[in-house]
């Protein structure tokens, strides 16, 4: 009965092809910009890391000075979310969570051993411990994490990314190869996998929805080689550095480093607050943290919405673009109205032949789906049209970043067809309803 | 077998009420070919339709080849017409989008049959109406006696006990008109009961029984004689 129904379905699509062209493309106009619009916010709003997103947490002490805030926010007093290079440090010989790290950044001219002067490229680098990537799940084609020798001594050694491996090594297996960071050479260790954290939590908002960088080297490497890149950081003073050394930078009182811990739960959040609160009062004996002691721990989530990255609560261009599917959907009934009604002669003689108002009703929700997997379908297209055009249009978002997962895809075909069904229901049923005898006198 | 039993019928429009059929008794028999007569608006229609399940009567009752259908589901109805009923009407009532054959299949479709023996029963009634050869072409390529031939076929395709026939020729002219009258003739014939409205005297003589609805009153019409032929 399928095959049959199937059949009339093309056959009735086809004999009004304006018409049926109308549907279609009106819940594909519909479907596309409520999926492009779902699209992007979802991937805007998604958790980056969702087996762990509980379990790290972004570290904010109050370092600032006693004269003045770091900042107010809603007449409350916060702390800045980076922290002084000593702070970092100690935290980091403490030890207290399951994993840690401060992560830095710099840029420096990259090349390929062999390559020449002129072919180098100016390349934003990443610096970290070890801990990172177990604690952000990286994942590796090749090699993987430096040891803790090469933490501790700051070694010259650099995990680099899949799309950089293929730039300067074709793809092949770099591990124990060598690339210039500057002039100096660094041995790389480990070349990761496909990772696009979306958003890359632990950068920059204004970097949150950019490729992570294509080379991590150890921090304390970057502290040896006094690499340095005034803007690629935040930098913020309540006191200037005694000088423009990089050894006054580092035991200044400014904040550049952002700290990340790993606890085994969000139980043991508590232990960590209580070490912090230790570690400030510690500090005042030194002088340091005059002010309220305002330690925090963030997890992904919070840090996010926090820093204003994502949203809290849902985005109302979705609620419009889901109305404005709405209104399509509405066009397309009228159109679906207009449709069955000059079927009503048919109707009335399949009744006459022995056809039940359940079978009509069958026969048109077919024909119904039909169109719906149609709108579908071309809705999918301009989706992803869409896509590309929100690409272009906010270069803050990477173009890969901006696809559609399978779950989406399939989302959008189940959505245009219950759509179109559940806008089909009511002038299906009308049809199936008519009075077989009205319709007999000619068809 | 049909029985109905002081069946009636009226229409109700907002202000309006119409008695299209007055309270009667009727009986026709298997085999039997009835041909209905009356003036214009006199109800011959609405007693077609009850007659085929396609409206509902408001008083008496109505068995169907021994079924009671009073009672019966809209999917109960609709099977019963499937299975007992082919209609034929006056203005052919073909899909144009759908061939011949395609047509054909129409009342098939609703059963349970197996592609086989659809092919074959279509195959078989399009023989029947003379038309096998053209059974990929569509109703506009026809005449239309070729046509009402066509909707007989869909009629008969079912093996139905009755067909319900309203003014099958009235679209036709004479010379179609009277191979019409020899193929429903043909199929009476062969077992089929015929309920046949027609405003043809002509054609009402050649029935064995003649039924005159007037002013929504049925009474049995006297056998009109062939001579008058
Ligand atoms: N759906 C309806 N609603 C209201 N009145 C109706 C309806 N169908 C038929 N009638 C009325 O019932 C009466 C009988 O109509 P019917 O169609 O049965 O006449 P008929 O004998 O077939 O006429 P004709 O020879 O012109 O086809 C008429 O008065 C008609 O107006
Ligand atoms: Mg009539």
């Amino acid at each position: 009965m399928l095959g049959y129904y199937l059949k009339l379905a093309f056959i009735s699509l086809k004999k009004t092809p304006f018409l049926s062209f109308l549907m279609i493309i009106t819940i594909a106009i519909g479907i596309g910009a409520a999926m492009t619009t779902y699209t992007v916010s979802y991937l805007l709003a998604k958790d980056p890391i969702p087996s762990k997103s509980e379990k790290l947490f972004n570290v904010r002490l109050n370092s600032f000075g006693p004269d003045k805030p770091f900042n107010i926010a809603k007449g409350k007093e916060v702390p800045p979310t980076i922290l002084t290079y000593q702070d970092a440090m100690n935290l980091q010989n403490a030890q207290q969570g399951v994993r840690q790290t401060p992560l830095g950044s710099f840029k420096m001219m990259t090349r390929g051993i062999t390559q020449p002067v002129t072919e180098a490229k100016m390349t934003a680098i990443r610096s970290a411990y070890r801990d990172m990537f177990s604690m952000f799940d990286v994942p590796f084609k090749f090699g993987g994490a430096w040891d803790e020798v090469a933490d501790k001594e700051g070694l010259q050694v650099a995990v680099i990314s899949q799309e950089l491996n293929d730039k300067l090594f074709l793809g092949e297996n770099s591990v124990g190869k060598s690339l210039l960071i500057g002039e100096s050479s660094y041995q790389i260790v480990g070349v990761t996998d496909d990772w696009y954290p979306i958003p890359k939590f632990f950068d920059y908002r204004v970097r949150a929805y950019n490729k992570p960088r294509d080379i991590i080297i150890p921090f304390n490497t970057q502290i040896n080689n006094e690499l340095w890149t005034s803007s690629d950081v935040s930098f913020l003073c309540w006191k200037e550095p005694s000088d423009d050394s990089f050894s006054a930078i580092l035991a200044s009182e400014c904040v550049w480093v952002s700290y990340w811990v790993e606890l085994a739960s969000e139980a043991d959040r508590s232990r960590y607050l209580d070490f912090l609160h230790r570690y400030s009062m510690e500090q005042r004996e030194y002088g340091r943290f005059l002010r309220e002691p305002l330690h925090q721990l963030f997890n992904v989530k919070e840090d996010l919405v926090d820093r204003k990255v994502q949203k809290e609560d849902g985005n109302i261009a979705l609620w419009l673009a889901f109305a404005f599917l709405g209104v399509c959907l509405l066009n397309c009934m009228a159109m679906m109205v207009a449709k069955f009604h000059t079927k009503t002669g048919e109707v009335g003689l399949r009744r006459a032949v022995g056809a039940s108002k359940q079978d009509i009703v069958a026969q048109f929700s077919i024909e119904t789906c039909i169109v719906g997997l149609l709108g579908g379908g071309l809705g999918l297209l301009l989706a992803q049209f869409g896509l590309v055009v929100t690409a272009q249009l906010y270069s803050h978002l990477y173009a890969e970043m901006l696809e559609m997962t399978f779950g989406i895809v399939v989302m959008t075909i189940v959505l245009a067809i219950t759509s179109a069904m559940a806008f089909g229901l009511l002038p299906i049923l009308h049809a199936a309803k008519v009075q077989p005898s009205s319709q007999l006198k000619s068809l | 077998m049909l029985s109905m039993r002081h069946l009636s019928k009226a229409y109700h429009t907002d202000t309006i009420k119409t008695q299209a059929l007055q309270p009667f008794d009727l009986t026709i028999e298997q085999g039997e070919f009835v041909a209905i007569i009356g003036p214009s608006g006199s109800g011959k229609t609405t007693f077609l339709n009850i007659t085929g399940l396609l409206e509902d009567f408001c008083e008496g009752s109505y068995e169907l080849d021994g079924v009671n259908v009073e009672h019966l589901s809209d999917k109960a109805k609709s099977k019963l017409r499937n299975e007992k009923v082919g209609f034929i009407f006056q203005s052919f009532n073909l899909i144009p989008e759908l061939t011949l054959y395609d047509n054909v299949d129409m009342p098939l479709r609703y059963r349970k049959l197996s592609s086989k023996e659809r092919h074959e029963r279509i195959m078989d009634a399009l023989g029947k109406v003379g038309l096998a050869s053209r059974r990929d072409h569509y109703p506009a390529q026809l005449s239309g006696g070729q046509q009402q031939r066509v909707a007989i076929a869909r009629a008969i395709a079912g093996k139905p006990s009755f067909l319900l026939a309203d003014e099958p020729t009235g679209n036709l002219d004479s010379k179609m008109a009277e191979g019409i009258m020899a193929l429903l003739e043909d199929i009476n014939a062969q077992g089929t009961s015929i309920v046949m409205v027609t405003h043809d005297p002509n054609q009402a003589a050649r029935a064995q029984r003649v039924i005159e609805i007037r002013d929504g009153i049925l009474s049995e019409g006297k056998r009109i004689e062939k001579a008058i032929a």
